[in-house]
């Protein structure tokens, strides 16, 4: 991951001053890339109670790339007010057209391009396909928007179950593609990377590489596949260069224009701004980066669903991370699938290890367990049935007590308690008297 | 700098504003008239938000009239025509100055740049903070735009109407219920801005208009039915019967033959 070598590395001044005015940007960079590190240690050292607390490695794999579709989600939901109720459309095309595009089903393409390659036309795909739908969509208000998008993604959902286009080989599409199956097709390596410099590229996936920038992760990692590791890091680089450049467009005079549309479109119209073209720009790029998330899915497990894809409540899911890290914040969405994902992981963890369940079962004594609560129901078969494969049960729960009481979500509110510039300005202060005060570019 | 000709707005039954033949000149003018004579449709139609049943507009451009009846509210904006609102049309949460500097930008062509940094584009802070202290809100610049007192905000309006110089402002009641100490801090603003654009205000206080106007268009059921200097429309007999009955209680008697 790159911001790890700018940080260590003799830097120029503009630089110092930079990772100074994005001081909380690089220490929650930080947090992400000393995690791996951190569970290895704290799992070795504490065994259950750490493996009950902390997300497993490859569960924040998934809040990475979920976590990036949220963010997109959040880019034209909230920063421009229409809700993207079928966003999913979006993971979907980027998920597919990697799968169909290495597999050369794709008119116009050589089967087994780069997975970069497939990954960025897969987002151009996508963004095409936005600008198709906004075509219709954008004509109309709030709510016929939301169900417009929900309406395509659920005709693309049907569409991948049933087209036996998809599947070549003769399985059912329901069941998912893999890309790499027809014979003669060399078997999927997904590299992400900088493209044309071999040291700086990985192959991902659960098989992939063991060694990053040379260095073997294998003896380093105990708990974790090094495999693991290395797809974290370079999937999360990815991802940390799709919400740079996000934020960046937020920042521009371009999503000041979304920013005025959402608070107030008629009066963005009345000084003299085209807003459907704005809308329509805004939804296109949201698209690409939707895409690309639901491309790094495919890179890392091979394989895509409709299920998993085009399903309306992969939707309704980045809906709920967002409200839970607060919409119109960015990367509050990824706070939010990781909050989420730590209290699935908790409360209702399926299989051995982690969780509160093994932990109490393991944990508190057999008299206890055994105890009768009523009938036949013992201690141990309640917390069976009440914590098993209920995870998304409490997550419903959470996700209404934030709707009530949280509306703004969780770092909606921490930026209306110290604003925006503050907060970011209060964590460089802290960081270290480092130099003069200077202004703070917006968080 | 703006004229309409038979300019006519029907919805359904209703004629709101009817064969209307008006020209806006560099005099201040005020259009006045009673609840539902149509001002607020007539400035519509103007902008464009709405489309004209009948007529047409047409703005002056170094010396040469065009066409501009079928010209969206973007459009009509771009081309030089801004409106405040009768009910306070703001961006609620961004701060005071980004409410100008984004009407600001809008007559740049720095819009769609959407890989630089807004920072990067200082002459739109400039003139954003002109405008600002023009209206008198600098010093409230960095607040966000609903914690404005409701005076203040009559104020953002103007100022959201001033940013990318227009050439012709309509101002629409902008002293809507602002309290009477506020009064005079629009009044000067309204005479400010008269100094350098075409102005055409609808307002209901009868003294803020007898007073800052030179020039008085009366409409009435969506015709006008007066035009004038604003000594001769106090004296019109029609226009007191129309609007102004009881503004000078004298008349009352003779206004009742017309009706």
């Amino acid at each position: 991951m790159s911001p790890e070598s700018a940080r260590s590395l003799p830097v120029p001044s503009w630089a110092g001053q930079y990772l100074r005015d994005h001081a909380l940007h690089a220490l929650v960079v930080a947090f992400f890339i000393l995690y791996p590190f951190a569970y290895d240690l704290f799992v070795g050292q504490f065994g259950l109670i750490a493996e009950t607390v902390l997300l497993r490695p490859r569960t924040m794999l998934t809040v990475l790339w979920l976590g990036l579709f949220a963010m997109s989600f959040d880019f034209i939901s909230g920063y421009t007010g229409y809700l993207s109720f079928g966003h999913a459309t979006f993971f979907g095309i980027g998920a597919y057209f990697v799968v169909l595009g290495y597999n050369g089903q794709l008119p116009l393409l050589p089967g087994e391009l780069p997975f970069m390659t497939l990954l960025v036309l897969g987002g151009v795909v996508a963004a095409v396909a936005a600008v198709l739908v906004g075509l219709i969509a954008f004509r109309l208000s709030g709510v016929y928007f939301a169900m417009i998008t929900l309406g395509v993604s659920e005709i693309l959902f049907v569409a991948a179950e049933n087209f036996d286009f998809l599947t070549p080989g003769g399985s059912d599409p329901s069941d998912g593609v893999t890309p790499g199956t027809p014979s003669g097709i060399e078997t999927f390596t997904p590299e992400l990377g900088v493209p044309l410099v071999d040291a700086l590229q990985v192959e991902i996936g659960a098989f992939g590489d063991t060694s990053l920038l040379g260095i073997d992760l294998g003896p380093i990692f105990n708990e974790t596949s090094a495999a693991i590791v290395v797809s974290y890091f370079a999937i999360g680089a990815f991802v940390l260069v799709s919400y740079l450049a996000m934020q960046r467009i937020i920042h521009s005079p371009f999503g000041r224009v979304m920013i005025a549309i959402s608070e107030n479109e008629e009066r963005a119209q009345a000084i003299g701004y085209n807003t459907f073209w704005y809308k329509m720009g805004a939804f296109a790029i949201s698209a690409f980066f939707g895409a690309v998330a639901g491309g790094l899915l495919v890179g890392y497990q091979g394989f895509i669903d409709p299920q998993n894809s085009f399903f309306f409540l992969v939707t309704g899911f980045a809906l709920v991370a967002a409200i839970i890290g607060g919409l119109k914040t960015l990367v509050g969405p990824l706070f939010g699938y990781f909050f989420l994902e730590w209290v699935e992981e908790f409360l209702a963890r399926e299989g051995s290890g982690g969780g509160l369940q093994p932990f109490l079962e393991q944990n508190l004594p057999d008299s206890l367990l055994d105890a009768t609560i009523s009938g036949g129901l013992t201690v141990s078969k309640a917390l069976d049935s009440f914590m098993t494969g209920h995870g998304e049960f409490y997550a419903g729960i959470i996700f209404v007590l934030f709707v009530l009481f949280v509306p703004v979500g969780l770092l909606g509110t921490l930026r209306l308690r110290f604003g925006t510039q503050s907060l970011s300005k209060h964590v460089s202060h802290r960081l270290g008297a480092l130099g003069s005060e200077t202004e703070a570019d917006d968080q | 700098m703006l004229r309409t000709t038979a300019l006519t707005k029907r919805f359904g039954g209703l004629t709101a504003v009817d064969s209307v033949d008006f020209t806006l000149d560099d005099r201040l003018t005020s259009l006045i008239g009673p609840n539902g004579a149509g001002k607020t449709t007539f400035f519509n139609l103007l902008t464009g938000a709405l489309e004209p049943s009948e007529g047409s507009i047409e703005l002056e451009r170094s010396e040469e009239w065009v066409d501009v009846t079928d010209h969206t509210t973007f459009e009509t904006a771009q081309f030089g025509v801004h409106r405040s609102y009768q009910i306070t049309n703001i961006f609620p949460t961004s701060s005071v100055l980004e409410n100008v500097r984004i009407a600001q930008q809008a007559h740049s062509d720095d819009s769609w740049q959407f890989w630089r940094n807004v920072n990067a584009f200082d002459e739109h802070y400039e003139r954003a903070h002109e405008i600002l202290e023009r209206v008198g809100l600098d010093r409230k610049a960095t607040e966000p735009a609903e914690n404005l007192s409701h005076g203040e905000k009559r104020q953002l309006e103007v100022g959201i109407a001033l940013a990318g110089d227009p050439d012709v402002l309509l101002l629409d009641e902008p002293n809507a219920g602002v309290s009477t100490e506020d009064v005079d801090d629009i009044r000067g603003i309204i005479e400010d801005v008269a100094t350098d654009h075409a102005v055409l205000l609808v307002e209901h206080n009868m003294d803020l208009v007898m007073d800052v106007s030179d020039r008085i268009v009366v409409l009435n059921q969506g015709e006008i039915i007066a035009d004038g200097k604003p000594e001769t429309i106090r004296g019109d007999p029609e226009v007191q019967d129309a609007y102004l009955g009881g503004y000078e209680p004298g008349d009352l008697e003779r206004t009742e033959g017309v009706a």
